[in-house]
């Protein structure tokens, strides 16, 4: 049985790995790039060694590096988060032919679900509803795909097979594009996971995003910890997520069904730890398997907040091969929660990354608020890796409630130094049809702009033009005194006199 | 000292008298001013009610970020604007388009080549940076007159990549 841990990954996830090691009384090794020397997963770990150069594939991604710190440390498990190495499934299997055991699944089951196609194939051979597309056929060419996509019918998507989190994905709606964007999907996948590989889908009109956390222990033991609603997205990167989903709501029969599917799908890998089962939800109810994330999710939070459960030490309890603590009838979702990811981008500027050191940050607090987060003043955020910098959660006992915390977290929550989407989640969670729990995930993209949604809105032009004045002003008479400061001891038309004389 | 403030194109006449007194619109306001945890944020309490904002200078300006609202602000004092009043308008905005990296990033493309003209949202160059492929597009039509990058480049934020004319 391992007691110490090797967090092959960075960022907020990283803290919150080592966070649950730290509860069990387990020792922790963080790893770093160059990039990332003050990082607070750095300073939180027990021990700390470093990778290498900045770029993800000098450092997070260089496995061998990972491992060979690990056996040095005297670590005898690795968890890698999310990203990186996660889905990864020769990772898994160099690390357990290290001697070292890896805290997710089995390589055979990440390669099983990481091969998007493969996945599809698999479970569809379960009985498991998939949503059409060129499912079980690895690598097509570009004539192939060409093809083959008037037979699935437009509009489609284009994914990359070892893809997520909308890299190397691409909307197709109609055949005379889909050339330029599958070049465009390919070179996008190519720079992310380093296989240009594609498939098609059908893309499902108004779908929700529901997904299933799954847990499932060695001894054959697989629960469900209910749903995820992630269906408000921009460009298919989650932006916010709730625990239960509003489009379920009270359906449990539903819930239940899905639950069972999500669990069947996992076992037709033969699948341990923690997992999630996405599946898109039509308006009609009918649910299509779409992928399994054979690790954490980042939006893992919402359901421990309403299950009350520690996701991360139930992956590591499950890695030391103890029975699940909990069956199913045990699980019950009390309340609601939602979590808002708070990135460094500008929402006035299209969501553009912005980079520099924080200068301040002021998180919210009070009751029924979380925050997880890697960054604190003073850490740069620098273009190397991704915009997340924190997630904030709120619970409530009625959705309602949650709505009405989240706000009052968001408007408390000051982020200086780099522009962050906060005033896009204040202006979602504003909209009524958020509040009516009527998005799919496309409403961002096609119906929501966060111009439109701060018309009509309760408005303070006065107090803005007092505040800018005040400020300009502020800032007029500091710079007047810059200059005032480096007045020379004469007066400066006798200086340049004097200068004058020099050069004649 | 007076200033002219336009909120969202509506104009405002402000005078500063201290940081404890404004008159708005000829009206007299008693402000409490002060800067949070240094600045951008302000504090403000007019008239018993407290209001907090992000205030960041633009190019163009002041940003006025307040419960999730977005204020475009500009502000004048009385020597800028009888400046700009008196070149009356007359800087036409012409020349050359400097398409500027708008973050640090990895160029990924730049499928443009001099003395190719562009239409209006033609992709220019693609950046990569925080892990996205950001397409940077051109703002208006043109005749691209330099590419300063290649593909595999690095570049800081505002560093030039492409001149358009």
């Amino acid at each position: 049985m391992f007691t110490k841990v090797l967090i092959a990954n960075r960022g907020e996830i990283a803290v919150r790995v080592i966070r649950a090691c730290r509860e069990l009384g387990m020792e922790t090794v963080a790893v770093f790039s160059e990039a990332d020397r003050s990082a607070l997963h750095v300073r939180y770990a027990d021990e700390a060694y470093l990778l290498g150069p900045a770029p993800s594939r000098d450092s997070y991604l260089r496995a061998d590096r990972i491992i060979d710190i690990a056996r040095r440390s005297g670590a005898d498990a690795i968890h890698p988060g999310y990203g990186f190495l996660a889905e990864r499934e020769d990772f898994a299997r160099a690390v357990g032919e290290a001697g070292l055991i890896f805290i997710g699944p089995k390589p055979s089951a990440i390669a099983a679900m990481g091969d998007k196609a493969v996945a599809r194939k698999t479970v569809a051979g379960a009985g498991i509803p998939v949503v059409p597309g060129t499912e079980g056929e690895g690598s097509l060419r570009d004539d192939e795909i060409v093809a083959i996509a008037p037979q699935i019918g437009f509009p489609l998507l284009i994914k990359a097979t070892a893809g997520g989190g909308g890299k190397g994905m691409r909307e197709v709606a109609s055949a005379a594009d889909l050339p330029a964007l599958l070049q465009a999907a390919r070179r996008e996948a190519e720079a992310a996971f380093g296989d240009g590989n594609v498939y098609l889908e059908k893309l499902v009109l108004n779908a929700r995003h529901i997904e299933f956390q799954i847990l499932a222990d060695e001894h054959d033991n697989i629960i469900h910890l209910g749903e995820r609603e992630c269906s408000l997205q921009r460009r298919h990167q989650k932006l916010l997520e709730e625990a239960p989903s509003p489009f379920i709501g009270d359906d449990d029969e539903l819930r239940r069904r899905m639950g069972e599917v999500a669990c069947q799908a996992a076992r037709s890998v033969d699948y341990h730890n923690a997992g999630t089962i996405e599946f898109l939800v039509d308006k009609d109810r009918n649910f299509f398997f779409l992928e399994m994330n054979t690790r954490l999710q980042v939006e893992h939070p919402v359901t421990e907040t309403v299950t009350g459960l520690d996701i991360v030490k139930e992956q590591i309890r499950i890695a030391r091969g103890r029975k699940l603590h909990v069956t199913q009838e045990d699980i019950h979702l009390n309340g609601w929660a939602i979590e808002c990811r708070i990135n460094a981008e500008d929402p006035y500027n299209n969501f553009l990354p912005s980079v520099g050191r924080i200068a301040q940050i002021i998180p919210p607090t009070g009751p029924g608020v979380r925050v997880d987060t890697g960054v604190y003043p003073g850490f740069e955020i620098s273009p190397y890796y991704d915009s997340l910098i924190s997630k904030l959660i709120c619970w409530g006992e009625t959705r309602g409630e949650a709505i009405m915390r989240m706000r009052r977290a968001l408007e408390e929550y000051r982020i200086l130094g780099v522009r962050t989407n906060i005033p896009f989640h204040q202006s979602i969670l504003d909209s009524h049809r958020f509040i009516a729990g009527q998005y799919d995930t496309r409403f961002v993209e096609e119906r929501f702009s966060i111009n439109a949604a701060e018309e009509g809105k309760e408005t303070l032009p006065d107090i803005a033009a007092i505040l800018a004045t005040l400020v300009a002003h502020r800032q007029g008479q500091q710079a007047a005194q810059i200059v005032r400061r480096g007045e020379r001891d004469t007066s400066n038309w006798k200086w340049v006199g004097r200068w004058e004389r020099m050069h004649r | 000292m007076k200033y002219l403030t336009t909120v969202d194109s509506q104009p405002y006449e402000i005078e500063i008298k201290s940081e404890r007194e404004v008159i708005v619109n000829g009206e007299r306001v008693e402000v409490d001013f002060q800067s949070v945890a240094d600045e951008p944020v302000y504090s403000l309490i007019v008239d018993g009610r407290s209001h907090e904002a992000y205030v960041y200078p633009e190019q163009n300006g002041l940003s006025v970020l307040m419960v999730g609202r977005l204020y475009q602000v500009t502000v004048e004092d009385e020597r800028q604007r009888r400046l700009r009043e008196a070149t009356g308008g007359l800087t036409v905005p012409t020349g050359d388009f400097h398409l500027k990296a708008p973050m640090p990033g990895l160029v990924v493309a730049a499928p443009v080549e001099a003395g190719q003209s562009v239409e209006r949202g033609s992709i220019l160059v693609i950046l990569e940076s925080m892990k996205m492929q950001n397409e940077l597009k051109a703002p208006r039509e043109g005749t691209v007159t330099q590419v300063r990058v290649r593909p595999g480049d690095r570049v800081d934020q505002n560093q030039i990549l492409l001149t358009l004319s």
